[in-house]
C-alpha cells in the first residue's frame, strides 16, 4: 500500500474529525474557507503538528499511531512539503536550499543531484541567487524542488499559489500538471480556491471546522454536494427548498414543487414523496431562453422573470433572474457579456431561463437555506 | 523498530546538551586550587593611604618582596573579614575592631598597636573657611549661615568619622552643621570631599593632610586630642596569613620603617606597646 | 595604568560571555519559541537585573552566596576560600546580572526566525541539532552577538555590584571601574584619568559594534 492512510481526530485547541486516502500518483485536493483546519492536516502528516488522536501511516510505515503512543518527527519522516509562504532558508542560495533536503545522500552527490533537481523545475541558472532576490514564482519552484529533493513518500502543497500573480498562477498550474503525470507518491494539496482545486487534483476534499464533509472527483463533488452546508462552501448559490411530489421510476424523473413550479430534476429516490428537500442548481446549469437562437432546451424547466442585477465582470456578466413565481428567490447565472448587450438583456428586462434537470440535485432539507 | 520521541522533548534534549556544554566550560576556566605563591594582601584603614604606599614601596626594594594593598573604611574590612575576605593582614584606624575579631578568633593574636592617629580641620584654597584648632572658624561660618558643604568620614564605620562626630559634638557645633555633612565611605573619600570646591572642608586624618597631594590643595589646623576619644591604631595577622604577610608584619616594626608612621603624624607607642 | 585590574576585567568579561552563550542560547530560545503559562513572570526576572539598583543585585547576592550562605559554605568547604571576594564570586555575579543582557537580543534573535522555516527544516530531514546549527544560529546570530558584545561591555563597566560582592583585592576583584575609584581616592587623578579614557574608547566601540549589528540584523537578508 503505497498511498497515505489517514485518520484524526480531537477537540481541542483546533477540532479535528477527518478520515482519508490518497493513492500513490494522486492529488487529493483539501479544499476549505480559511481557518477550516486544511493546514492543520497538512501539518499532522507532515510531523509538526502532533494531534490528540489519530492515525497516520504512508507507504506502509506508521508515522502516528496516538493509540500506540507512537510519533515519528518530521525529520524521520519522508514527506515533502512545500509551505504557503516557501519558508526558503533566506541565508542560503538555491542550491544550498535544495541541498539541504539531501542529507540522506553522500556528500559528493548532493551538488549534482541539487541541480539535476533545479533543472526539473526550470531553474538552472540561478543556483547561486538568494531568495530574497528572486521572484515570487521563482522562490516557488526552488520550495518545489527542495520537497522533492527528499525522494519524499508523499508530497504536500499548502496554498502553493496564494501568493502568486495570476499570470505566473497559469503558467505554474501547467508545470505542476506536467510534474504530476511523472510524480509516483500521493499528493496532498491544500488551496481555498476551488477552481484551482477543481483544475489540479484526481479528488477533492471539503473540509470545513476540521471536518471532513465530502470527499470524491470534482464533477461529482460539485454536481452532488452532499448537504446544502457543502454547497454553500462551494459557493453556489442557487440552493433552494422544494417539496417531493412523484418518482416518474420509467423516465428516472423526480418531480418538485418549488414554490407552486414544478420541476423536472433526476431521479433520486431517497426522499420519499410529500418530503421537503433543498436542491441546487449549479450556475452552468442555468440557460438563458435566448431570442436570436432558440433552442431545444428551452422546454426544460421553464423560469420566467425579470433580470434582477447585471454585473459585468470581464468578458462575463453576471446574472440575477427575479422569477415571477417567488421574487424572493433570485437565481445567479451567466452569460457572455456580446450575448446579454446583443439579447438586450439588462435590469428589469423580462427574460426566462431554464434549469436544466441533470444539474438539479436533492439534498437533505436545510430548513433555513432560503433565507 | 520505531522510534518513539515526543515532539516536546527534542527541546529537553537541547537544554540537557546546553547544560553539559556550559558545566564543562565553567569547569576548565575556573582556576585551579593550588594557589601560586602571591603576595599578601593587606587591608589597610584609609588614612594610611601614603603611609603605608611609601612602605610597601620600602619593603619591595629592600627585599625584593611585593604586597598588594587594599584601602578602605576599617569597619568595612573588619566587616569583609568576617565573611570570609582572604586577607593577610589588617590594619585598622581603630584598635576596637581588631580586639573584636580576636575574641571571635579570626585572627591568631589581639595584634600590635602601631601608633596613634590626629585629625586636622582642613579648608581648599579659596574656601571662606578660616582653619584653627579650636574651631572658631567654622564656628563663625555656621553662624552667619555660610556654610552648605562640610565633609566627614561615615561614623557607622569609619574611625575619623566617628571621631569627627565626637569632637563636632564636643564644640556644640554638630546639631547645627548635621545637616550641612557630606559623608565619606572612608577618611579618602572625606578628604576627596573635603578638598574639591564645592565644599567649605572637612574633617580628615592628620596623616592624609601631610601628603603634598594633600596640602597643596589647602590648609589645615590640628585638633586637640581631648576633643575626641584616641585612634588607637592597630594592626593584626589574619589566620590564613602566609610567610611573606609575616615578614612584612615584622617588617613594619622595625624602627627605620616606623619612622615613616611619624613622619606622617602618627604618634608612635612606646615600646612596651 | 593598572594592568592587573584591567586584565582581570577583560577576563572576567570573557569568560562570563563564554558562559554565558550556552545560558543564553538555551533560555532565549525556550522563550522565543515556547508559550506557557507563567512565561512573562519569566520574563520579567529575567529583566529584573535592569531595573534593580545595583546595590539590590548585590545584596541579595551576599544573602545567597556570601559566608554564612549554604551555597557559600559549600563552596567553602570544596575550594578552601569564599565564593565572595573571589573572582569565581564575580562570575557568579556576573551571570546573574547580565542575564537580560544576554537572554533578550538572543530571544529576539530567535523571535525573526518564521516557525515555517523551523518546520520547514525539519521537514528536509535536519535532525534537531542539524536545525539549530545550520538554520536557526545563523539567522539568530546577530541577535547572539549583541547580546555577547552588551554583555561583554556591561560587565567591564559594573562597579556597585563588583564592589559589594567582590571587594577591592587587587589582582582578585580589583576590576579596572573599581581600580579607577580607588586611584580618585588615593589622590591619584593622573592613573584615574589615563584608566577612564581608555575605558571610555572601548565603551564606544563597543556600542559601535552594537549598532552596526542591530543593523545588520534589521536588514536580514533581503
Amino acid at each position: 500500500m503505497n498511498g497515505l492512510r489517514l485518520n484524526l481526530s480531537q477537540e481541542l485547541p483546533i477540532p479535528l474529525d477527518v478520515d482519508f486516502d490518497c493513492a500513490a500518483g494522486e492529488v487529493l485536493a483539501l479544499v476549505g474557507p480559511s481557518g477550516s483546519g486544511k493546514t492543520t492536516i497538512l501539518r499532522a502528516i507532515a510531523g509538526t503538528y502532533k494531534p490528540e488522536h489519530g492515525f497516520v501511516s504512508v507507504g506502509g510505515k506508521v508515522w502516528l499511531d496516538a493509540a500506540a503512543d507512537l510519533f515519528i518527527p518530521s525529520h524521520n519522516r519522508s514527506v515533502g512539503m512545500v509551505f504557503q509562504s516557501y519558508a526558503l532558508f533566506p541565508h542560503m542560495n538555491a542550491l544550498e536550499n535544495v541541498a539541504a533536503a539531501l542529507g540522506h545522500l553522500p556528500r559528493d552527490e548532493r551538488n549534482q543531484r541539487a541541480l539535476e533537481l533545479l533543472d526539473r523545475v526550470n531553474l538552472t541558472g540561478l543556483e547561486k541567487r538568494r531568495p530574497g532576490s528572486l521572484s515570487g514564482g521563482q522562490q516557488q519552484r526552488i520550495a518545489v524542488a527542495r520537497a522533492l529533493a527528499r525522494d519524499p513518500a508523499v508530497l504536500l502543497l499548502d496554498e502553493p499559489f496564494s501568493a502568486v500573480d495570476r499570470a505566473t498562477r497559469q503558467r505554474l498550474y501547467r508545470e505542476i500538471a506536467d510534474l504530476h503525470s511523472s510524480l509516483s507518491m500521493p499528493v496532498v494539496l491544500v488551496t481555498h480556491d476551488l477552481d484551482e482545486a477543481m483544475m489540479l487534483a484526481d479528488r477533492v476534499a471539503i473540509v470545513h471546522r476540521g471536518s471532513l464533509l465530502q470527499i470524491g472527483v470534482p464533477s461529482d463533488v460539485v454536481l452532488k454536494p452532499v448537504s446544502a452546508g457543502v454547497a454553500r462552501l462551494l459557493d453556489m448559490r442557487n440552493i433552494f427548498n422544494a417539496r417531493v411530489v412523484e418518482h416518474d421510476q420509467e423516465h428516472q424523473i423526480t418531480y418538485l414543487d418549488w414554490h407552486g413550479l414544478k420541476l423536472e430534476a433526476g431521479l433520486n429516490l431517497k426522499s420519499p414523496c410529500g418530503d421537503d428537500v433543498s436542491w441546487v442548481v449549479p450556475d452552468g446549469y442555468v440557460v438563458l431562453h435566448r431570442r436570436d437562437r432558440p433552442s431545444r432546451g428551452e422546454h426544460e424547466n421553464p423560469v420566467p422573470g425579470t433580470i434582477g442585477s447585471l454585473v459585468a465582470i470581464g468578458q462575463v456578466a453576471q446574472l440575477t433572474l427575479i422569477p415571477d413565481h417567488e421574487p424572493s428567490l433570485p437565481i445567479h447565472f451567466s452569460i457572455p457579456f456580446h450575448v446579454a448587450s446583443r439579447n438586450g438583456i439588462d435590469v428589469g428586462v423580462e427574460a426566462v431561463v431554464s434549469l436544466l434537470a441533470e444539474g438539479i440535485h436533492t439534498m437533505h432539507l436545510q430548513v433555513d437555506m432560503e433565507e | 523498530m520505531a522510534h518513539f520521541v515526543h515532539y516536546k522533548n527534542n527541546l529537553a534534549v537541547k537544554n540537557v546538551r546546553n547544560l553539559c556544554l556550559s558545566l564543562i566550560l565553567m569547569l576548565l576556566v575556573l582556576p585551579t586550587q593550588v594557589q601560586p605563591a602571591q603576595a599578601p594582601i593587606i587591608a589597610a584603614a584609609s588614612d594610611l593611604q601614603f603611609a603605608l604606599t611609601d612602605i610597601a614601596a620600602l619593603f619591595q626594594s629592600q627585599t625584593g618582596q611585593s604586597v598588594k594593598l587594599s584601602f578602605g573604611s576599617s569597619g568595612n574590612f573588619a566587616r569583609q573579614i568576617r565573611q570570609g575576605a582572604p586577607f593577610d593582614i589588617y590594619f585598622s584606624a581603630d584598635e576596637s575592631y581588631v580586639l573584636k575579631l580576636f575574641r571571635d578568633g579570626l585572627t591568631r593574636d589581639p595584634g600590635t598597636l602601631y601608633g596613634t592617629g590626629r585629625v586636622v580641620i582642613f579648608a581648599p584654597h579659596n574656601s571662606t573657611l578660616r582653619v584653627d584648632g579650636s574651631l572658631d572658624g567654622l564656628r563663625r561660618l555656621l553662624t552667619t549661615d555660610q556654610v552648605t558643604r562640610f565633609a566627614i568620614a561615615n561614623p557607622e564605620h569609619a574611625p575619623y568619622g566617628r571621631r569627627a562626630l565626637e569632637l563636632l559634638r564636643h564644640f556644640g557645633l554638630w546639631s547645627e552643621i548635621a545637616q550641612h555633612l557630606v559623608i565619606g565611605e572612608n577618611i579618602s573619600q572625606a578628604a576627596q570631599f573635603a578638598t574639591s570646591t564645592s565644599a567649605q572642608g572637612g574633617i580628615i586624618a592628620y596623616s592624609l593632610a601631610l601628603s603634598p597631594k594633600v596640602s597643596t590643595l589647602g590648609s589645615y589646623a590640628l585638633i586637640p586630642e581631648k576633643s575626641h576619644s584616641t585612634l588607637r591604631q592597630r594592626m593584626v595577622l589574619l589566620n590564613d596569613a602566609g610567610a611573606v604577610a609575616e615578614q612584612f608584619y615584622a617588617f613594619v616594626q622595625r624602627d627605620d620603617v616606623r619612622a615613616i608612621f611619624r613622619q606622617y603624624g602618627f604618634t608612635l607607642p612606646s615600646s612596651n606597646n | 595604568m593598572d594592568w592587573t585590574a584591567l586584565w582581570l576585567s577583560l577576563r572576567l568579561s570573557t569568560i562570563t560571555i563564554l558562559l554565558l552563550l550556552p545560558i543564553g542560547i538555551t533560555c532565549g530560545r525556550l522563550l522565543a519559541y515556547r508559550d506557557f503559562r507563567g512565561k512573562g513572570f519569566v520574563e520579567a526576572i529575567v529583566a529584573l537585573p535592569l531595573v534593580l539598583p545595583p546595590t539590590v543585585v548585590g545584596y541579595y547576592l551576599l544573602v545567597s552566596f556570601g559566608a554564612s550562605s549554604p551555597l557559600g559554605q559549600v563552596w567553602q568547604n570544596i575550594f578552601d576560600h569564599s565564593l565572595v571576594f573571589s573572582f569565581e564570586g564575580l562570575l557568579f555575579a556576573s551571570i546573574i546580572f547580565n542575564l537580560p543582557f544576554a537572554i533578550q537580543p538572543m530571544q529576539r534573535g530567535f523571535e525573526s526566525i518564521p516557525a515555517d522555516i523551523r518546520d520547514a527544516a525539519a521537514c528536509c530531514g535536519m535532525s534537531p541539532w542539524t536545525v539549530l546549527t545550520k538554520v536557526e544560529l545563523p539567522l539568530a546570530w546577530p541577535g547572539i552577538l549583541t547580546a555577547m558584545v552588551l554583555s561583554f561591555a556591561h560587565t567591564l563597566g559594573e562597579f556597585g555590584i563588583v564592589l559589594m560582592v567582590g571587594g577591592s583585592i587587587p589582582g582578585e576583584t580589583r576590576t579596572i571601574a573599581i581600580s579607577i575609584y580607588d586611584r580618585v581616592q588615593a589622590f591619584d587623578n593622573a592613573a584615574a584619568a589615563q584608566m577612564s579614557a581608555l575605558l571610555l574608547v572601548l565603551s564606544l566601540v563597543v556600542i559601535a559594534l552594537v549598532f552596526t549589528l542591530s543593523r545588520r540584523a534589521g536588514q536580514s537578508y533581503n
